[in-house]
């Protein structure tokens, strides 16, 4: 297989913007990442984009609308859903694209709009005999962060993970955000403070549940061989990996409302298959990452991917946290970038926040953020479904 | 004026009406997993029969984990006016599946994982022409 490199990265500033359009969003970003690579637009071979959720059929072939701004060249488009995952789904396929040998320079990109507060339901078009899982949960009143606070609920029982423990995951990544001039948040959050917003799916308060953003990434990965024509630091993809659930997965998945757990299948399965995957594709393990990129939708998330990738016993997570060894200069920096607790979640582009940052980071461009020696790190992105990807990345 | 109705969240979903209403779920009597809510086929990927029957569930079951809404869900539900927390419920079921749904007759502060509860039928919501929306819920057990 051909060695990939990501040679130029882009990632819009984090917000909400109803006064620009989400295709002038991305193309600020795609512009950011070609000038960064050295490339122009007309050198790119293929692309692959998220397929958005919340911009109606427009947005549904975002590939397609973007490249028509950006001028069209009849290159191959495809539009990919993950949900929201699907930015590590998007980064795949560009991967396998140039590793294939098909082609030698790819566009993988990603923008969104969000809806305020809680994603909401979407129409279902379709005639069916019974409603589907999706539509009855939203008629139970299930928004997506309740499945989230089950998850934790139960952690917490188990384990003995506090209040406080779910409020430091924030300050972690508050204190990281704040250094971020692409984050939409920029303040360093106390535990006090935390602890003090309102309760929205009990255990998990509002400081510790994302916010839904504006956003975009865009990334120009190049064969490896051909990489040097244009950077002096190409940075490698050691590995690109994709995962769904595992039957008996014990998970109260987005969306779930009956749940079959068998022995010996773990909690997120996708997430565990991923990061395996990613690592034996790498051929390292967690002690070979020196930081990590993973999807803090919520103050559990953290916790649970801790242990679900591999860097800390089951029910130890917290501890890290305890000894800030998640901070910058611990042991193991945990969401340098700020994490989507910093940004909000934009679904089709969440997970570039992750890739863009390992890049500056293995570039040494990270500024105040940087990771010092960091030479290798990993990004997980999870989306509902059980969607699941990982991207290893090194110098 | 139009009488108030009442309209279930889904059919095929519980036995309705009954005094002791049960969820309907799958069976596969070929490797004896269950699936809620029923489904036409078994799941299970090492299964190769996949003879499936019809069954009903167990009332009764243990609290794995809980939540409490304080926020209220976005449409179709229509929240109460004013807003009331809704205490969300994942138990456990002899069956070895685990249901969500929403929980009633008991305080936040009252919830405790392990405890017994029991499978009710009720208003999920209003929905806007002041029809009951119906659905399963669990509710707790007196000792």
């Amino acid at each position: 297989m051909t060695r990939v490199a990501i040679i130029g990265v882009g990632l819009h500033p984090w917000g909400k913007f109803p006064e620009k359009p989400w295709t002038q969003i991305m193309v600020d970003t795609a512009r950011e990442a070609l000038a960064d690579a050295g490339v122009e637009w007309t050198d790119i071979q293929t692309l692959i984009a998220g397929s958005q959720i919340w911009g109606g059929r427009k947005g549904t072939y975002a590939g397609n609308y973007f490249a028509e701004v950006m001028g069209e060249t009849g290159i191959p488009i495809i539009n990919v859903n993950n949900a929201c995952a699907t930015a590590g789904a998007v980064m795949r396929v560009a991967y396998m694209t140039i590793a294939s040998g098909v082609a030698d320079l790819v566009m993988a990109a990603g923008v969104d709009k969000s809806p305020k507060g809680f994603f909401p339901s979407l129409p279902v078009y379709h005639q069916e005999p019974m409603p589907s899982v999706d539509t009855l949960r939203w008629n139970i009143g299930l928004p997506n962060p309740v499945f989230w606070a089950l998850e934790c609920r139960r952690r917490m029982e188990l384990y003995g993970v506090t209040d406080a423990d779910l409020a430091k995951t924030k300050v972690v990544m508050s204190k990281h955000g704040v250094l971020n001039p692409k984050a939409r948040y920029r303040k360093i959050f106390t535990e006090e403070e935390v602890l003090n917003s309102a309760m929205v799916a009990d255990p998990l308060r509002l400081y510790e549940i994302c916010a839904t953003s504006d956003g975009a990434g865009a990334v120009v990965l190049c064969n490896l061989q051909k990489a040097k024509k244009y950077t002096t630091k190409p940075i490698i993809v050691a590995a690109s990996s994709v995962a769904s659930g595992v039957y008996g997965d014990p998970t109260a998945r987005i969306p779930s409302l009956g749940i079959n757990p068998k022995p010996g299948v773990p909690i997120i399965s996708e997430s565990y298959v991923a990061a395996k995957a990613a690592y034996d594709q790498a051929g390292i393990g967690p002690e070979d990452i020196d930081f990590v990129e993973l999807p803090d939708n919520s103050a559990w998330h953290p916790l649970q991917y801790l242990e679900t990738m591999g860097f800390c016993k089951e029910g130890e997570s917290h501890l890290l946290f305890r000894k800030e060894e998640t901070l910058i200069g611990g042991k193991l920096p945990v969401c340098p970038s700020g994490g989507f607790s910093s940004f909000g979640e934009a679904t089709m582009a969440q997970g570039f926040v992750q890739v863009y940052e390992i890049v500056k980071q293995l570039r040494e461009e990270a500024g105040a953020r940087q990771v010092k020696g960091a030479k290798v790190g990993i990004a997980e992105v999870y989306g509902a479904a059980a969607n699941n990807s990982a991207l290893i990345l090194k110098k | 004026m139009t009488e108030k109705r009442q309209i279930l969240v889904g059919e095929g979903l519980f036995t309705w009406p009954s005094d002791k209403p049960k969820l309907i779920a799958t069976h596969c009597k070929s490797c004896g997993d269950y699936f809620f809510p029923k489904s036409f086929t078994c799941h299970n990927p090492k299964c190769k029969e996949k003879q499936v029957e019809e069954v009903t569930l167990s009332q009764r079951g243990k609290l794995w984990s809980y939540s409490v809404l304080y926020y209220p869900p976005p449409p179709p539900f229509v929240p109460r006016d004013p807003f009331e927390p809704i205490p969300i419920a994942e138990v456990e079921i002899p069956e070895g599946l685990k249901i969500i749904g929403m929980m009633e007759g008991i305080k936040p502060k009252d919830i405790k994982i392990g405890m017994t509860l029991e499978l009710t039928v009720g208003t999920l919501y209003t929905d806007k022409n002041g029809n009951d929306v119906i659905g399963w819920k669990f509710t707790p057990v007196k000792a």
